[in-house]
Order: C-alpha cells, then sequence, then structure tokens
C-alpha cells in the first residue's frame, strides 16, 4: 500500500479487500468439545438466544431460590440456631420445580438440533457424534447441578452468616452437593434420553414430565402402602424406580445428621446402599449409552 | 506433511477427491455401485436425478457413512481412517433446512466456526468475512426464522466457508430459489472456486444448471457413473447448427415449423428446440448447409435472425449415453 493512494481516499468507506485465507491456529477436540459444553449450559439458561428463552429456566430459578432466602432470612431475624431445613431435603422439597426444569431444557439440548436438522452442521465437522452426546449431556448435567446446587449454597452461605457454625455445616453441605452432581446426572439422562428420540419439543417435554414429575409421587404411594402392610423390604426396593427416592436413601445413609420423616424407603443394610448407588450409576450409564447410541444412528443417515 | 499437495492458485495438484470401486448398498437399495471418480480443483458439478446416489458420495466423503466397499481419498486421505479431523478442513453445505430459527446468523456462524476448532475471536472474524461474501448484510443480527428462502440458502453457504476449508460440498444450493437468486448463488459458487480458491463439488438434479459454472461435471445414474469430464468436453462444437427465423404463421405452422418443413424436404434432419430449429450436422454429399438454409429462408420469404453452431449440453450426455430421462 502507498502512502498517496491511501490519502487520496474519502475517509469511511469500506474497501472489498476480498476472500482472506485463515492462517490462524485450529484447535483440537477437548477445546471443540468445551466449546460445545459451554453453549449447551448456557443455551439450558437461555444465554445466546432471544430473551424469551430466558424467561422459564430463570423464573424457575427465582422459584426454587425463594423458599432458600426466606429460610435465611428466618435464621437472621430469629434465634433459631439450628438449619430450619436438612440440606438433602431441600431438593426434594422443590422436586416439582426441578422436574419441569429438567423436562423442559433437556430438549433445548437435544431435540433443537434434530427438530431443525442442524445436528448434520455438527456431525459434518471434526467432533464424533459420541463427542457431540457427551458434551451436550455434560452441559445439560451442569446446568441441572446448578440449578439443584444454588439454593442450597444460598441456604450454606446464609447459615454461616447468621449463626451456623462452618465445623458443622461444612461437610453436610459437601456431601450434599456430591450427591445432587448424582442426581443432576440422573435426571439429565432421563429427560435427555427422551429429547433425543423426540424430534418434538412438545413430545419430550410431556414425556419428561411423565416419567420424573409422576415417578416420585407414585413411588412413595406405593411405598406408603407397603409400609402399612408391613412390607418394608418392598418399599425399600421400590426406591430404586425413582432417582429422587434413590437420592434420598443415599443422603439419608451418608449425611448422619439427615432423618427422613417416616424412613421409608430407606436402604436398610451396607448391601442395599450399594444397590442404591449401583442404580443411580446404572440409571446414568444406561441412558448415556442410548443417547450416545442414537447419535450414531444419525450421523450415518 | 509428506502429503505431495502443491497448491497452485487453488488447484491442488494431486486429486482433491478420489473413489475405487466405492460401493454403498443398503439391502435393497444400492444406492453407489462401484464408482470410480477422479474430482480436481475448482468446480466440480455433480449431477443426477434425485436418489441417483449424490447426497450419499457426499456423506461417504465426509466420513459420516461408512462404505460398503472400496476406498475413498479426500485431499489426500483415505476417509476410512483420516478420522475427524480430516473435516476441519472440509465444509458441508446440507440440502435440507438446519438453520434453527431462533438464532441470529451471525451467532449461530460464529458458533459453529468455534465447533470447527477456530479460537473465539478469530470465529468472530471470520463469521463477519463469509456473511459479507454471501451478501448477508444486516439480516446476520435478525432471527434465522424470519428469512426467506434465499438468504437461508446464503446462511448455509456461510457456514460451510466459516472455517475456511480446502473442500466444499454443496448439495443442491439453487432448491428453491427464484431465478435470479439462482443466478446469484451460482456465480457464488463460481467464484467460491475460482477467487476463493476453495475446490468445490456442487450437485444439482437440474442438468444444465452447473455447465456455466463448473470447471468439471460428473453425471451420476443410479448410482452409477455416467461420465465424467470437462464442462468444455460436454459444451464442445456438435457440428450441427442452431437456426432462428422471423415471419407470418400460415395455415397454423409457425415461420419455425415451416422451416423445418422446408429443410427436410431439403434433404437435412432437424427438430425445434423452444424457438429456434436444431438443425444435425449434414450427411456427406449435400451441399452447404448455410446455403442451404439461406435459400430455404428466401423461398418461404420468412426473415432469419441468426444462424449459429450447437454447441452441446449436459442434457445430451444421457440422450447418448443413458435412458436416464425417461425414467424420471
Amino acid at each position: 500500500m502507498t502512502g498517496a493512494v491511501t490519502t487520496e481516499q474519502p475517509q469511511g468507506v469500506i474497501h472489498d479487500i476480498g476472500y482472506r485465507h485463515y492462517d490462524g491456529p485450529r484447535l483440537g477436540r477437548s477445546a471443540i468439545l468445551t466449546a460445545l459444553f459451554a453453549s449447551s449450559l448456557g443455551g439450558v439458561y437461555g444465554l445466546g438466544r432471544s430473551g424469551k428463552a430466558k424467561v422459564l429456566p430463570f423464573g424457575l430459578l427465582a422459584l426454587s431460590l425463594m423458599p432458600a432466602f426466606i429460610l435465611v432470612a428466618v435464621m437472621v431475624l430469629t434465634p433459631v440456631t439450628e438449619p430450619l431445613l436438612d440440606y438433602p431435603a431441600y431438593a426434594t422439597t422443590i422436586q416439582a420445580l426441578v422436574c419441569i426444569f429438567a423436562a423442559a431444557q433437556a430438549p433445548v439440548v437435544f431435540s433443537r438440533d434434530l427438530r431443525y436438522g442442524s445436528i448434520v452442521l455438527y456431525l459434518a465437522r471434526p467432533i464424533t457424534a459420541a463427542g457431540y452426546a457427551l458434551a451436550r449431556w455434560l452441559g445439560l448435567t451442569t446446568a441441572i447441578f446448578g440449578y439443584l446446587a444454588a439454593p442450597v449454597l444460598v441456604t450454606y452461605v446464609g447459615g454461616l452468616l447468621s449463626k451456623l457454625k462452618p465445623a458443622e455445616e461444612t461437610p453436610d453441605a459437601a456431601k450434599t452437593l456430591v450427591l445432587l452432581l448424582l442426581l443432576a446426572a440422573m435426571l439429565a439422562s432421563i429427560a435427555g434420553l427422551i429429547s433425543s428420540v423426540s424430534v418434538r419439543r412438545g413430545f419430550a417435554v410431556v414425556g419428561s414430565l411423565a416419567v420424573l414429575l409422576l415417578g416420585y409421587p407414585l413411588v412413595l404411594t406405593v411405598q406408603t402402602i407397603a409400609h402399612q402392610e408391613g412390607a418394608l423390604r418392598f418399599a425399600e426396593v421400590a426406591s430404586l424406580a425413582s432417582p429422587f427416592t434413590l437420592y434420598d436413601g443415599l443422603a439419608v445413609r451418608w449425611l448422619p445428621d439427615y432423618v427422613q420423616a417416616d424412613q421409608v424407603g430407606v436402604p436398610s443394610d451396607a448391601a442395599m446402599t450399594w444397590t442404591y448407588l449401583a442404580a443411580s450409576l446404572v440409571i446414568v450409564g444406561g441412558c448415556l449409552a442410548l443417547i450416545v447410541w442414537r447419535h450414531r444412528r444419525l450421523a450415518g443417515r | 506433511m509428506s502429503e505431495p499437495s502443491v497448491s497452485v492458485a487453488g488447484v491442488t495438484a494431486h486429486p482433491v477427491i478420489e473413489t475405487r470401486g466405492l460401493t454403498k448398498d443398503y439391502g435393497s437399495v444400492v444406492a453407489l455401485a462401484d464408482l470410480d471418480l477422479e474430482v480436481g480443483g475448482g468446480v466440480t458439478g455433480l449431477v443426477g436425478a434425485n436418489g441417483a446416489g449424490k447426497s450419499t458420495l457426499i456423506k461417504i466423503l465426509l466420513g459420516l457413512l461408512a462404505p460398503s466397499a472400496g476406498a475413498a481419498r479426500v485431499l489426500g486421505q483415505d476417509v476410512a481412517t483420516a478420522g475427524d479431523d480430516l473435516r476441519a478442513r472440509l465444509g458441508y453445505m446440507p440440502e435440507h433446512d438446519c438453520l434453527p430459527p431462533d438464532v441470529p446468523a451471525n451467532e449461530f456462524i460464529v458458533h459453529l466456526a468455534r465447533i470447527s476448532g477456530l479460537p473465539r475471536a478469530a470465529a468472530r472474524e471470520r463469521a463477519a468475512d463469509v456473511l459479507r461474501h454471501v451478501g448477508l448484510h444486516e439480516e446476520r443480527y435478525r432471527l434465522m426464522g424470519g428469512y426467506s428462502t434465499g438468504i437461508k440458502q446464503r446462511a448455509k453457504l456461510a457456514q460451510a466457508l466459516a472455517h475456511d476449508p480446502e473442500l466444499v460440498f454443496l448439495d443442491e444450493p439453487t432448491n428453491g430459489l427464484d431465478p435470479a437468486a439462482r443466478d446469484d448463488m451460482l456465480a457464488l459458487v463460481r467464484r467460491i472456486g475460482s477467487e476463493f480458491g476453495i475446490a468445490v463439488l456442487v450437485t444439482s438434479h437440474l442438468l444444465g444448471e452447473l455447465e456455466r459454472v463448473s470447471d468439471h461435471v460428473v453425471v451420476l445414474d443410479g448410482g452409477r457413473l455416467l461420465r465424467s469430464s470437462r464442462t468444455s468436453d460436454f459444451l464442445g462444437d456438435t457440428g450441427g447448427l442452431l437456426v432462428e427465423v422471423m415471419g407470418d404463421t400460415l395455415d397454423g405452422a409457425s415461420a419455425r415449423d415451416r422451416m423445418a418443413a422446408a429443410l427436410t424436404g431439403a434433404g437435412l434432419s432437424c427438430r425445434p428446440r423452444h424457438h429456434v430449429l436444431a438443425v444435425d450436422p449434414p450427411p456427406a454429399g449435400l451441399p452447404v448447409v448455410h446455403d442451404l438454409i439461406r435459400d430455404a429462408a428466401v423461398e418461404l420469404g420468412l426473415g432469419l435472425v441468426r444462424v449459429q453452431p450447437d454447441h452441446g449440453r449436459i442434457e445430451d450426455v444421457f440422450r447418448e449415453e443413458g435412458d436416464w430421462g425417461r425414467d424420471h
């Protein structure tokens, strides 16, 4: 470029400099999958999408946080010295909200690309179908975990700021977070599988809601009847049918201070506790394997 | 790199695409049958009816579909062993709708460029560049659900170019476009192959559409290779003439038809093609054809609008070598 030519050009003109090749760095698989994971996580909360898409996730988050803030306020304003609600009990208390969140937002991660055909644009890029499915699933799991963990963290931090002792609270809160991660993985796997099979968002939402939302009270009802009939072992086994009862059963065994109201459907021995853990992992692993299988099939279409 | 890849003005020395005995068998349907193909740089048109195996071929070349038999090499790498990294060098514009309606084109293409391995800042820059090249201006900030078909096709093309691939597969890019938008798209395809220096494999089920923009044309029919040659070979001089006349219609016979009758009477064979007459190369022993045509026009009192050599068209391949036209 010569200086004489550029000074003669009028200002503010955009020049067509023609096509430029890209010779910068090209990142590897892990960076690509991280980008896909981050966009899936953000997508669940409507980030990078229209304003309308943010209403539901953030509305549900506000609803689930409200009781946590009220509990903290009560603790600060009254002479209470004990946590008003055990950390693990929070997830089962807001169970309906969690299910709606998972059922409504899993299709954002899995059904959208199927419905709009955009899945093919991903599969034509340097990732495998399995890598795509895993990054998406991890994004959904993290998003649900964030949803479950937020109110627990609020009550934990709020409690410490008022009068609770960190030495007593921290182990319980930490264990609860680990169990919530397991619960989030189960919910993401079930809702993710239903969403990756269903092209239409409506079917995916209704299907996930039916399985997640109705499963829990159904198991509780069965357990109550079994309890009344004296079939305690049956009540224990029935817990294997819902992620929430599995989570709750494991929490009762792992957190010594956490006592369930009637101790129905709680593993009575170590073997049963391991069975609960194994069942939880089977739900995650089985659904995840099916999600990957489904996307592998789509790649070949 | 030990690859014998020498790139001169976008034309690679080794074939961009090479297949040997490539076969895809879906059980009851054979999508590709023993396909031997060699494709170089520039623009290559892949022509065939719907179901001729065009999309199957692209899916195999992308490494998304495993062939039943045979082998394929893309950019010098075997697709069966190359792995996912090869796709970082390829772009793909699918035939069908693939744009989520609730995202603006700008954001979607930045996102896809990152999935192709570009860092965030580079992805933004590339997205802005390719959107400008395909002619998407203010629309890029609007949700893609509101786009017209023409704009959608451009956005689809932009995502295929976002990561600056060495080879792009464009599956029916003119589908659903009106004539003006079709011409724009074909001009863009031409520019990608020449000016951008990106090898292009572009498909169409419409014969004659790609001959203007492609350097090389491959014709598939029922999964078989019907013909593969330089476009200029298709469009060579056939030895025939095109004749257009102007004049009155007499007894229901148009000027063209009266001219046809006169030429047939003079011993030439000819057939109407649109509003002109295609005159076949004259049999040996006949006087100069141009004189015959002139005399016939004078005799009938018709004005001679033009007489020009008849260049071949891709349709002629089917007339000569296949019965494709009758089946479809």
